[in-house]
């Protein structure tokens, strides 16, 4: 089941406007991604480390998934040392590991996951319905964020869906295999999923102009930069400003 | 009490969605202020046609529509039938598209040019009459069947309907929330359409129930005999004791 | 097809952004609000099937689908992955704010670029059409890995290696979507030709 697994309400986190939580995350993106010395990075994955433990979530939960997203990173380590060219460190077979490769892997390794703890627990705290109405509030365009709302509330659905049709695959004895009969029987799945979404997308739609949608999309919710949020706002200022000084006054 | 205002009438329509078999022959129907009237009849029969077509969402290809006495003929005549009769559609889910409960029921009030603070109002009190208090935070999708049906009705309720047209609304639901939905409907104060398969259901919700066969509704036939053997009332000695 | 956050250039973050806005732009513009529920329903549909383990040998890939998704909506790609993307993103914490832009156009280019190449030759008959949905599927995978190593490449000329790598890794993917992608073109064809581009009547 797709789940919002630190979507957590106890979190201090959520006592902030989530407009102004998205605008710390993504300046702090920003700043950490653009930055190059171990001299900021390091102290940025400290920022990073200290949001997490305000945040409240279950440390071991997100050092967990961060396992899981490091993927691209781990394939990163896997190549780079052994392609850059630099200082040799040591070899391993016929491949010789440098110096500036692995510094270059360990700088991404930092930036990445600085970054990914900032979003989670400035971000992820929050459910997507909040995040869309927060954008909406950010003069996002209203179509984009109709679309995420919807596509939010109707992925449940469709995994719904498709794990019914599945099923009924998996009933009638379907064992995926390396197979063109496994990929057609996937396809013809995915197919079908397709055709399912269409039709209800058109009662959705009636539905819809039914209750007088007449394109417009009206948001309820309201939200109130309070005095935390400027103390945050400035925390965080600072804290980037640090960051940047270390990275741009060497 | 059919000499009161007619709200919906119906004459003489035709509709079919291929050159084949018109699914809706000759139809006419009317429903009076505060008239509850259930249709039954068998999968493919029409009933959720007839609905959709007097909301406009099918174009009939004759006969007349009029809602409180106006014909409707133009698209336009029927964005205004929209807000004057609300349809609850037969799968919760393809009616409840918004993340959260509050924001589903208000959607339709913001539709109709309320403030945000006036529809969040009519929402809660909605929610409130049909005693969903404190559901307004709840994640839609995570709802129970028979709770995404009560507010199913709630979204279409608070844009306060002259009528009330229900699509097969104990789809999928246990004896429990078919019980309560019945309650709920019978007690209701508006004028209603029931299109149901459950002969049971209709009885406990409505006091008059037409059955629909070959696209005509059949005002003559014994509903009774639609269903002569005898069921059990299924909230036993106590069947408002909800 | 996704790369992670901190490893691109600050110009490849600002390209990918200003490329992935103006598709979404175009995007929007072509998609009427009263097609904003369809679309949002199908993009769930496509982030559903995204997920699908399908087996290649002793391993497993996911499919990417961006060939499908540019055949059923054109331009519309573009919103419907960027949202996708926003959605995995806190579904899944895959983070990604600051290469968003760069991510979608990795996926939403192809797509269109796919529409533009072969949709025309989809809505034909069958004998036609599924050759040129396999070539759709793996050409916008193809595409999609070259445009990863591209901004690794632009990013750092020493990243070459691993660009290559990246593409060279995709090439099973290629197939496997490429057989996907004609056989789902031959079930909508049979089952709702009408999602399809080509000839409406």
């Amino acid at each position: 089941m797709i789940q919002e697994p630190f979507v957590n309400d106890t979190s201090p986190m959520q006592r902030l406007d989530p407009r102004s939580r998205i605008l710390m995350a993504t300046a702090f993106a920003f700043v950490v991604a653009l930055s190059d010395l171990l001299s900021a990075l390091l102290p940025a994955l400290v920022v990073s480390a200290v949001l997490m433990v305000i945040s409240g979530l279950p440390v071991r939960d997100v050092l967990k998934r961060l396992m899981v997203v490091n993927g691209f990173v781990l394939f990163l380590w896997l190549v780079v040392p052994v392609t850059f060219p630099g200082t040799p460190l040591f070899h391993l077979g016929p491949l010789t590991a440098t110096w500036e490769g692995v510094l270059v892997s360990a700088r991404i390794t930092i930036k990445c996951n600085a970054i990914l703890l900032v979003f989670i627990a400035l971000v992820a705290v929050s459910p997507v319905a909040t995040l869309g109405a927060a954008l909406a509030r950010m003069r996002v365009p209203e179509k984009i964020v109709l679309l995420l709302l919807m596509s939010y509330r109707y992925i449940f659905v469709m995994e719904t869906e498709y794990q019914r049709l599945a099923r009924s695959a998996s009933v009638r004895g379907f064992r995926p295999s390396t197979s063109i009969h496994t990929y057609r029987t996937f396809a013809y799945l995915i197919g079908m999923l397709f055709v399912r979404a269409s039709a209800r997308a058109e009662r959705v739609y009636a539905a819809m102009l039914c209750r007088g949608f007449s394109g417009k999309f009206h948001s309820l919710r309201d939200f109130s930069f309070s005095k935390k949020d400027g103390i945050w706002a400035v925390c965080m200022t600072g804290a980037l400003l640090a960051i940047g000084a270390a990275e741009w006054m060497h | 009490m059919d000499a009161l205002n007619p709200v919906i009438e119906l004459e003489q329509i035709r509709f079919g969605y291929d050159a084949g078999k018109p699914v809706l022959n000759d139809l006419t129907f009317s429903l009076h202020e505060g008239q509850k009237v259930g249709l039954i009849g068998y999968n493919g029969s029409g009933k959720t046609t007839l609905l959709h077509l007097i909301m406009g969402l099918v174009t009939p290809s004759s006969g007349t529509i009029r809602v409180l006495g106006r014909r409707i003929e133009t698209r336009k005549d029927f964005l205004k039938v929209r807000r004057t009769i609300g349809l609850v559609f037969q799968n919760a889910d393809d009616q409840l598209f918004s993340p959260t409960v509050l924001e589903d029921v208000a959607f339709g009030p913001l539709n109709l040019g309320k403030t945000p603070k006036e529809a969040r109002r009519m929402a809660m009190e909605t929610l409130e009459s049909l005693n969903l208090q404190g559901f307004e935070d709840r994640i839609t999708h995570r709802l129970s069947g028979g709770e995404k049906r009560l507010v199913s009705l709630a979204t279409v309720l608070v844009m306060q309907p002259k009528a009330l047209l229900l699509d097969e609304p104990t789809t999928g639901l246990d004896e429990k929330a078919r019980v309560r939905i019945a309650f709920l409907l019978n007690h209701l104060d508006i004028s209603m359409v029931i299109v149901s398969h459950e002969y049971d259901f209709l009885k406990e919700a409505v006091p008059r129930i037409y059955s629909m066969k070959d696209g005509r509704i059949q005002y003559d036939a014994d509903t009774g005999a639609l269903h002569g053997h005898i069921h059990r009332h299924p909230a036993e000695r106590h069947p408002h004791r909800l | 097809m996704h790369i992670s956050e901190g490893v691109l250039s600050g110009p490849v973050l600002v390209s990918g952004i200003a490329l992935a806005a103006a598709g979404t732009a175009i995007g929007l513009k072509k998609l009427d609000v009263d097609r904003i529920p369809r679309a949002a329903i199908l993009s769930a549909a496509f982030f559903v099937a995204s997920l699908i383990h399908i087996p290649i040998g002793p391993s497993s890939v996911h499919l990417i689908l961006n060939g499908i998704v540019g055949l059923l909506l054109g331009w519309g790609a573009f919103p419907v992955i960027l949202v996708g993307l926003v959605l995995q993103a806190v579904l899944f914490q895959f983070g990604g704010i600051t290469t968003l832009g760069v991510n979608t156009v990795i996926m939403a280019l192809p797509a269109v670029l796919g529409y533009y190449l072969f949709a025309s030759l989809v809505g034909r008959r069958l004998r036609v059409a599924l050759p040129a949905a396999f070539a759709c599927g793996a050409f916008s995978v193809l595409s999609g890995a070259i445009l990863v190593g591209a901004a690794l490449a632009f990013t750092e000329k020493h990243f070459l290696k691993a660009a290559a790598l990246v593409a060279g890794a995709h090439v099973p993917v290629m197939v496997i979507e490429g057989i996907i992608t004609a056989f789902c073109v031959a079930f909508l064809k049979k089952v709702q030709p009408d999602m399809l581009p080509g000839k409406k009547d």
